[in-house]
């Protein structure tokens, strides 16, 4: 068995732990209905790799923009998916747990606004993307987009539910700084969120590899 | 359905999900070896 397949296991066990902490060692939090906080173990790990995704594409397109590297071009699509995904997940988690606190799936809370334009601004990445049958063309065209568009993220995420009310509980992101989190939930949350960073590379490296191979083997047939 | 027997299925289905989506990466990482290993 070598280092990367240890590793990958590694992470499905990793996993486990997370899935079995999250719902038998942390405790029920105060203040919620019934069980219901414990999705934040899920719900707020996915948002993070949503935002590191994000980070990435916009690191990728710039380094794209300097070398016109085929390759770079593929990481920020990856990254951008990957962001797209995540997002997605995010929203899910977000409702089932309005759906239990709030009596609906949608509540037009600040940060659900936020975060459904910021799909829409991703989904439209791949809309252009989608446009451009000249790969130089769509590469560069889709940087300078994605530039533009990681713009708004840090506005939508941190900036705007912090200045309107919001229904969102304040235990995690908040004025004050601080996490007003019990240990053994902390603990559950800082394992999760490490387990679902290591998720995202691992699905980010799986899809640039492919990419290299579908690259290589584009670059032989046009010789 | 009692709370604490309700909570057993959900982490169980939980679970289930992830071994489902561990699986598939687990699948595309073989897949992306053997398209490597034949370059």
């Amino acid at each position: 068995m070598n280092r990367r397949t240890v590793r990958n296991w590694a992470l499905g066990l990793w996993m486990l732990i997370v899935i079995w902490a999250a719902f038998f060692y942390a405790p029920a939090a105060q203040g919620f209905k019934g069980e219901s906080a414990r999705i934040v173990f899920f719900h707020v790990p996915q948002a993070w790799v949503a935002v590191l995704a994000f980070c990435v594409n916009l690191i990728a397109s710039l380094r794209y923009m300097r070398t016109r590297d085929p390759l770079d071009d593929a990481r920020a699509a990856t990254a951008a998916r990957l962001g797209l995904i995540f997002s997605i997940l995010a929203t899910v988690t977000g409702s089932l747990f309005a759906r239990v606190m709030w009596g609906s799936f949608w509540n037009w809370d600040p940060r659900e606004v936020s975060i459904a334009i910021l799909l829409l601004v991703y989904a439209a990445y791949f809309a252009l993307r989608e446009a451009i049958p000249d790969d130089e063309r769509r590469a560069s065209l889709s940087a300078s987009y994605a530039v533009l568009a990681f713009v708004t993220m840090p506005f939508l995420i941190f900036v705007v539910p912090r200045i309107y009310w919001s229904l969102h509980p304040d235990t995690i992101i908040n004025t004050r700084g601080s996490l007003d989190m019990e240990s053994r939930m902390f603990q559950t949350l800082m394992g999760s969120l490490a387990g679902f960073t290591w998720l995202f590379f691992w699905l980010y490296s799986l899809d640039v590899r492919l990419a290299r191979v579908k690259i290589a083997r584009q670059a032989r047939e046009g010789e | 359905m009692p709370a604490a027997e309700s909570l057993v299925w959900v982490a169980a289905v939980t679970a289930v999900i992830w071994a489902g989506v561990f699986s598939y990466c687990l699948a595309l990482d073989r897949r992306v070896r053997r398209l490597e290993d034949g370059e």
